[in-house]
């Protein structure tokens, strides 16, 4: 799973040679988004353990339906995005274009479904008045707003690749970098707010 | 300081020897300022005004009198001499409009950092500043009053953020749009940070307790580190950009003769 | 030997068929996990040691199958593979860590 051999015996890919995906200064951005993230997610579990008994019983009024297909439809973007790398390497440049798409349309269905899941609860009323609602809305929004961000990165992307001047795989990358960012995110979020309650 | 001659480049082209230190000595000068007005700041607001770490939302009108009566000279020292010194933020601004300037990203991004961290400073700074040091001078006004100046003085210092998202989303086009590479592209990525946190602190308008509030740990604790972390990044890139400027790096403005 | 080309080729392949299965394994994740919640929102029991720990398995499974393949990081250097994984390893350990043994939370 590693992809690595033990020190001293040649390396199962030997063909293949270490490096950075996409460049450093997007690396910086997403190991410091991870490593804020995880404040976060540390400081919700500990609100979370302070009064377990409100914010499991607020836990079972989402939507974990929602929830599942919202993740499988990141998960699916993610994919889209990993080929449409691959195809940039291949030199398929029209077949990447599509993949990019494919990935942010997925982005945008996300999207709608948060934003309908949002509606039905705040109709519901669930709204921050609610400790975990405050956090739900708050981790979920931000979420979001980097989901925005991505979106627009892989517009960029694309106009890269239409471009004849531009295709520079670098900027592929780094844009599908911080899409798995979100992705990544996600299944975090997912699992500390619908499913640990 | 070493000599005149050594430390005035992109002025000389006869001079024959490279000047030890890059950057020009006003350059120079105004980052020791911004540091020092940073420091400042950080003093007279942490340890003097005691307005970072921040006191309790969650209090009653007597409980904020004796907190201003308890703190009263620190604040009166400290505000009042950030007051004198408030100025310092326009230095700060400018020097990194400078650099935003030296970008291939266009002046205009430039001039809209330095305006929108220059009206942002109002409520973010000012605004504080004057409602703590109203409530300590008049400490005989009614209880209810003085607990209105203490919120408004920290909501208005922690949770006004339009005009900060504004500057650092234009610093972040800027650097990503700059050829010149004044910056690196990893400070623009940081800043977008600062964007996420100030969003965030949008929450302390609601809440009075918890991780949400102005002094809880998402909207204020995790925000200040990543804030902390923004400037020392900010000082140290000023600082190396200030260094790879050349004796054949073209003046950005006219020299006294 | 082959050729660059085609071992670039053969490699490229190989990938997009990495790729497709890391995608099946995470959605039968996904859905593993969501068989281990409680589903009715009336059943006030709380999640045992068993499932919380097997959702975070999960959880940590899925992150890192997400680094190592699609964020290319089994073929990036050292210090990235070891920054990546501490950054599970210490996340996913405290959360299960809170939310088992934190007085009162159980």
């Amino acid at each position: 799973m590693t992809g690595t051999a033990t020190r001293g015996t040649p390396r199962r890919s030997p063909d293949r040679d270490r490096r950075l995906p996409g460049d450093i200064d997007m690396w910086v951005m997403v190991l410091g988004d991870l490593f804020f993230f995880g404040c976060y997610f540390v400081t919700y579990m500990v609100f979370r353990a302070l009064s377990v008994e409100e914010f499991s019983a607020a836990q079972r009024h989402l939507n974990i339906g929602i929830g599942v297909t919202n993740t499988v439809i990141l998960l699916t973007s993610s994919v889209f995005a990993a080929l449409g790398v691959i195809a940039v390497r291949e030199g398929a440049l029209k077949k990447a274009e599509r993949l990019l798409l494919a990935t942010g349309a997925c982005g945008v269905l996300f999207t709608l479904l948060k934003v309908h899941e949002w509606h039905s609860e705040i109709t519901q009323g669930y709204t921050i008045q609610d400790e975990f609602f405050s956090f739900y809305y708050v981790l979920t929004g931000v979420h979001l707003a980097h989901l925005v961000l991505g979106l627009l990165i892989l517009g960029i992307a694309v106009r890269e690749l239409r471009d004849p001047r531009g295709r520079r795989p670098g900027i592929i990358e780094q844009s599908v970098l911080f899409w798995h960012m979100i992705d990544l995110l996600w299944v975090v979020i997912f699992a500390i707010l619908y499913l640990m309650r | 300081m070493t000599s005149a001659t050594s430390t005035l480049t992109g002025s000389d082209p006869a001079d024959g020897e490279r000047p030890e230190r890059g950057g020009s000595r006003d350059v120079r000068l105004v980052y020791w300022l911004f540091a020092a007005f940073y420091t400042a700041m950080s003093v007279g607001v942490c340890l003097l005004g005691r307005a970072t770490p921040p006191p309790r939302p969650d209090v009653t009108d007597l409980q904020v009198a004796l907190w201003f009566d308890k703190h009263q000279l620190g604040i009166q020292v400290g505000f009042v001499f950030l007051l004198v010194i408030a100025g310092g933020a326009a230095v700060s601004n400018g020097i990194i409009g400078y650099f935003m300037k030296r970008m291939s990203s266009g002046k205009v991004l430039a001039y809209a950092y330095i305006a929108a961290m220059g009206v942002g400073a109002i409520p973010g700074f000012h605004l504080l500043l004057i409602c703590w040091l109203t409530a300590t001078f008049r400490p005989d006004r009614d209880e209810r009053v003085l607990h209105l100046l203490y919120d408004l003085g920290m909501l208005s210092y922690n949770g006004s953020l339009g005009c900060f998202t504004a500057a650092y989303a234009v610093l972040a086009i800027a650097i990503l749009y700059d050829r010149n590479r004044v910056f690196p592209k990893w400070f623009a990525y940081i800043s977008i940070w600062q964007i996420v946190t100030e969003v965030v602190a949008t929450q302390m308008w609601l809440f009075h307790s918890g991780a949400l509030a102005w002094n809880g740990m998402i909207t204020f604790y995790i925000a200040v580190v990543i804030f902390g972390l923004w400037v020392v990044c900010l000082l140290h890139l000023m600082r190396r950009a200030a260094g790879a400027e050349t004796s054949r790096t073209p003046a950005l403005y006219a020299r006294e003769a | 030997m082959t050729t660059p080309a085609t071992t670039d080729k053969a490699l490229l392949e190989k990938d997009r068929r990495a790729f497709l299965l890391v995608w099946i394994a995470l959605s039968a994740a996904t859905v593993l996990a969501w068989l281990l919640a409680p589903g009715e929102p009336e059943s006030s029991a709380d999640l045992g040691w068993g499932p919380a720990a097997a959702i975070v398995l999960l959880g940590l499974v899925k992150c890192r199958l997400i680094i190592r393949y699609f964020m290319e990081v089994r073929h990036a250097p050292r210090w990235l593979q070891t920054a990546t994984d501490a950054w599970l390893a210490v996340l996913w350990i405290t959360l299960l860590g809170i939310y088992l043994f934190w007085p009162g939370s159980q």
